[in-house]
C-alpha cells in the first residue's frame, strides 16, 4: 500500500509545478500584500520626499532642490521643537514604562478581585482619545476643573487658574494625558511578561531567602527585560508621533509651547497649506525615528542576548 | 545533626483534604523517598516541609527546633525543583551563587563555596555558560549545586530526574546516592518511580491519598507490605492478586482454595481469617517457576534477556504475570502450569490488610 502512494506522489507535484513556475507562484503569493504596502506605504512616502524637494502649496509647485531643508536648518525654533519632541517623548515613555512596571506588578499580585482590577485598567486605552482629551479638557479647566479646584483648597493657587493657558504647565498637563491613554496598555504587555515567568524560580528564589523586592530586582525586571526593552521602542515611535491628545488639549500653544514635530508638520502643511515645507519637516521625522529604531534595535538584541532569549 | 518530625500534619485546599494526619520521624544522615500515584499528596507534603505552603493543622520539626512557622529560608532546608527553576539570564556560576548572594557573602566565600560545588558536580569548566548551553543533566547538577552551597540541614529533591531520559536517569540515580554519602546530609526526595524509590532510600514513604500507607526500608517493603497498595506499588513487573477462599485456619498457616481447585497452605499468621472468608494471594511474578500448581494461558511474551516476562489469562479470567528465566521455552497461546512456593505468597483480608508471613528472609536493619 505505501508503496503505491510512494510512487504516486513526485507525480502530482510535477503535475503542479507544470502550471507555474515556482517562482512566478511565491511572487503571486505575495503580490496583494505587495499591493498593500506600495499602496499605502511606498507610494506617500515617496510622494512627501519627492514633495519635500517643491515649493508645493495651494497655488500649485515648483522644484526647489533643498531650499525646503535649508530653511529648517537655519531655523532655531525648528531646533527647539525637535528638542520638545525629544523631551516629550523621554519624559512621556519614562513615565508609561514605570506606572506601567507598577501596574502590572499590582495586577500581577495575588490579590482579591484581581481579575476585576484587570479590566478597570483599560478603559483610559479602550474609549475614543478624542472624548478622553474632552474629559481631560473639563479636568484642566481653570474655573470648573478638578485639578485647579483641588490647587485651589489645599492652597497651592490663590484664584482660577488656567492649566491649558501657560507654556509650561499646558507641556506638563499634555505629558500627563498622554502617559494617562498610554500606561495601559504596557502595563498588559509587562503584564503578560509576568504572568510567562515560571513560579518556580520564585519559589527557588523565596527558599533560597530572597524577599520581594530582591526577586523582582533580580527575577522579574531580567526576565521581562526584552519586553520591556522592545515596549520601549514602540511606545516612543507612537509617543514621538503622538499627535491628537496635544492638538485637542492645546493645538501646540500656548506660544508654540506644545508643539512637537507632529504638531509642527501638521501646522505647517495642513494648517499654512505650505504642503512642501511640511513634507520636508516629515521627511526628519522619519530620518530622526529609523535612526533613534536602529540604534534602539541594536540595543534590544544585545539586551535579548545578555538574558538569554534566542 | 538533622532530624526531621512531622507530626498530624494535614493539608486542604478549600473542601479538598490533601493530607490527612501525617506523623513521620526522619532519622539524621537518612535518604527518604516519598513515593506514590499522582495526587497522594506527596509533593504537597514536601512543600509543606519546605514552607512553600502552609499546613492545615500539624507541627514540623527540624533538629528540634518547631519551624511551623518559620520562612522557608529559616528552617535550614534547600529544594531542587522538578523543572530545576534555574534562572535562564544567570550564569551556571551566578545560578548556584544565588542564595549566597541573597546572604551578601564576601565575594571570595561566595568564590570558593561555588568553586568547591562545581568541583563535586563535575561542573567546573561550565560555570560560565547560561543554563540554556547545558544538557538535561548537566542543569540538574546545576540546580543540586545551588541547594548544596547553603550547606543545609535538610535536602528536598521534587521529582529531579523526572524530565531525564531513561538511560541519564539511571546515571543520576547513581550520582545522587553517591552525593547523598559524600555530603553525610539528610535528604528527602519525591517521586513516583518506584525504581528510584527502590534504588536509593534508606527508608521509603509509601503515600496514598494522603495517607502513609507504609514507611520502611525498601526490601521491608518489598517483602513485608503492610497493605494490597504497597504490595501492588513496590515491585517491577506488580505483584499479582489471585482470589482464594479460605478453607482453614491452623498453627502450619492459612488454607486456602483458588477458583480451579488448586489447594495451598500458605505460612501466615492467621488473625481472624476463618474458613469461607474470601481473600486475596499476592504473588510476585519472579517468585514463579514453570511446574505443577496454578496454570494459564499465555496470551503476551516479552522477552528481555535475561528474563522473559509471561502474560496470560488463568482458567478464570483473571490475568497472571510470570517472570521466567530468559531462555525458558515458551509459546504464546500455550498453556502453562506454574509453580509457586507457599513461603513466597502474601495474603491480604478483605480491608487489603496483610496477614503476616511467618517465612520472609530476614530484614537488614
Amino acid at each position: 500500500m505505501t508503496d503505491v502512494v510512494g510512487s504516486k506522489s513526485p507525480v502530482i507535484a510535477k503535475a503542479g509545478r507544470r502550471g507555474l513556475s515556482e517562482g512566478w507562484f511565491a511572487w503571486a503569493l505575495i503580490a496583494p500584500a505587495m499591493l498593500f504596502i506600495g499602496v499605502i506605504v511606498a507610494w506617500p512616502l515617496a510622494e512627501t520626499i519627492r514633495l519635500s524637494f517643491t515649493d508645493a502649496n495651494m497655488g500649485g509647485e515648483n522644484f526647489v532642490g533643498l531650499a525646503n531643508y535649508e530653511k529648517l536648518l537655519h531655523s532655531s525654533k525648528f531646533y527647539e521643537i525637535i528638542g520638545r519632541t525629544f523631551f516629550w517623548m523621554f519624559l512621556s515613555v519614562g513615565l508609561k514604562l514605570i506606572l506601567g512596571l507598577i501596574g502590572a506588578t499590582l495586577l500581577n499580585a495575588a490579590v482579591p478581585g484581581r481579575a476585576l482590577f484587570r479590566v478597570l485598567i483599560m478603559p483610559p486605552w479602550v474609549i475614543p482619545i478624542a472624548i478622553g482629551c474632552i474629559g481631560w479638557l473639563w479636568l484642566y479647566n481653570g474655573h470648573f476643573g478638578i485639578v485647579a479646584g483641588m490647587m485651589q483648597r489645599m492652597g497651592i493657587i490663590d484664584g482660577p487658574f488656567e492649566i491649558l493657558a501657560y507654556k509650561n504647565s499646558a507641556f506638563y498637563a499634555a505629558i500627563v494625558t498622554d502617559v494617562w491613554v498610554g500606561t495601559p496598555m504596557v502595563s498588559l504587555f509587562f503584564l503578560a511578561a509576568m504572568q510567562g515567568v515560571s513560579r518556580d524560580l520564585y519559589e527557588a528564589a523565596w527558599v533560597d531567602g530572597a524577599g520581594r523586592w530582591y526577586r523582582f530586582r533580580r527575577i522579574t525586571i531580567p526576565q521581562i527585560m526584552p519586553v520591556i526593552v522592545s515596549m520601549a521602542l514602540l511606545s516612543a515611535i507612537w509617543t514621538f508621533n503622538s499627535f491628537e491628545i496635544i492638538w485637542i488639549l492645546t493645538q501646540g500653544g500656548p506660544r508654540g509651547g506644545t508643539t512637537t514635530m507632529i504638531v509642527d508638520t501638521y501646522k505647517t502643511a495642513i494648517g499654512n497649506y505650505k504642503f512642501g515645507e511640511g513634507a520636508a519637516r516629515a521627511v526628519v521625522i522619519v530620518v530622526l525615528l529609523a535612526v533613534f529604531s536602529l540604534i534602539y534595535l541594536q540595543i534590544l538584541n544585545r539586551v535579548n542576548r545578555k538574558y538569554g532569549v534566542k | 545533626m538533622a532530624t526531621l518530625d512531622l507530626n498530624k500534619i494535614t493539608k486542604s485546599f478549600g473542601t479538598a483534604h490533601v493530607l490527612h494526619g501525617i506523623d513521620l520521624a526522619v532519622r539524621d544522615k537518612e535518604f527518604v523517598v516519598f513515593v506514590g500515584p499522582s495526587g497522594c499528596g506527596k509533593s504537597t507534603l514536601l512543600r509543606i516541609i519546605a514552607g512553600l505552603e502552609e499546613a492545615s493543622s500539624g507541627s514540623l520539626v527540624i533538629d528540634g527546633v518547631d519551624v511551623s512557622a518559620a520562612a522557608p529560608v529559616d528552617r535550614g532546608i534547600s529544594m531542587v525543583f522538578q523543572s530545576y527553576a534555574l534562572y535562564p539570564h544567570l550564569s551556571v556560576f551566578e545560578n548556584i551563587a544565588f542564595p549566597l548572594r541573597v546572604q551578601k557573602l564576601p565575594e571570595a566565600e561566595v568564590q570558593a563555596k561555588v568553586g568547591r560545588a562545581a568541583e563535586i558536580l563535575k561542573l567546573t569548566d561550565k560555570l560560565p555558560l547560561k543554563p540554556g548551553q547545558l544538557s538535561g543533566g548537566q542543569r540538574q547538577r546545576v540546580a543540586i549545586g545551588r541547594s548544596i552551597v547553603r550547606n543545609p540541614k535538610v535536602f528536598l529533591f521534587d521529582e529531579p530526574l523526572s524530565n531525564l531520559d531513561a538511560a541519564l536517569r539511571g546515571d543520576m540515580r547513581v550520582e545522587l546516592s553517591q552525593l547523598h554519602r559524600d555530603l553525610a546530609a539528610t535528604m528527602i526526595y519525591v517521586t513516583h518511580d518506584q525504581v528510584e524509590a527502590m534504588t536509593m532510600a534508606d527508608r521509603i514513604v509509601v503515600l496514598n491519598k494522603g495517607r502513609i500507607e507504609q514507611f520502611g526500608s525498601p526490601m521491608e517493603l518489598y517483602h513485608h507490605p503492610a497493605t494490597r497498595f504497597v504490595a501492588t506499588f513496590i515491585g517491577q513487573p506488580n505483584m499479582n492478586l489471585v482470589p482464594a477462599t479460605v478453607i482453614g485456619a491452623g498453627a502450619e498457616g492459612l488454607a486456602v482454595e483458588f477458583h480451579g481447585g488448586h489447594r495451598m497452605t500458605l505460612p501466615v499468621d492467621c488473625g481472624s481469617a476463618r474458613a469461607g472468608d474470601k481473600v486475596e494471594v499476592g504473588i510476585r511474578p519472579e517468585n514463579v517457576t514453570l511446574g505443577a500448581g496454578l496454570t494459564m494461558k499465555l496470551r503476551v511474551l516479552e522477552r528481555l534477556g535475561g528474563v522473559s516476562i509471561t502474560y496470560g489469562d488463568m482458567p478464570d479470567g483473571m490475568r497472571f504475570c510470570a517472570a521466567l528465566p530468559g531462555d525458558t521455552v515458551v509459546k504464546e497461546g500455550e498453556e502453562i502450569g506454574l509453580a509457586i512456593n507457599p513461603a513466597d505468597c502474601h495474603v491480604f483480608d478483605a480491608n487489603g490488610s496483610v496477614l503476616r508471613r511467618r517465612m520472609a528472609p530476614a530484614l537488614a536493619a
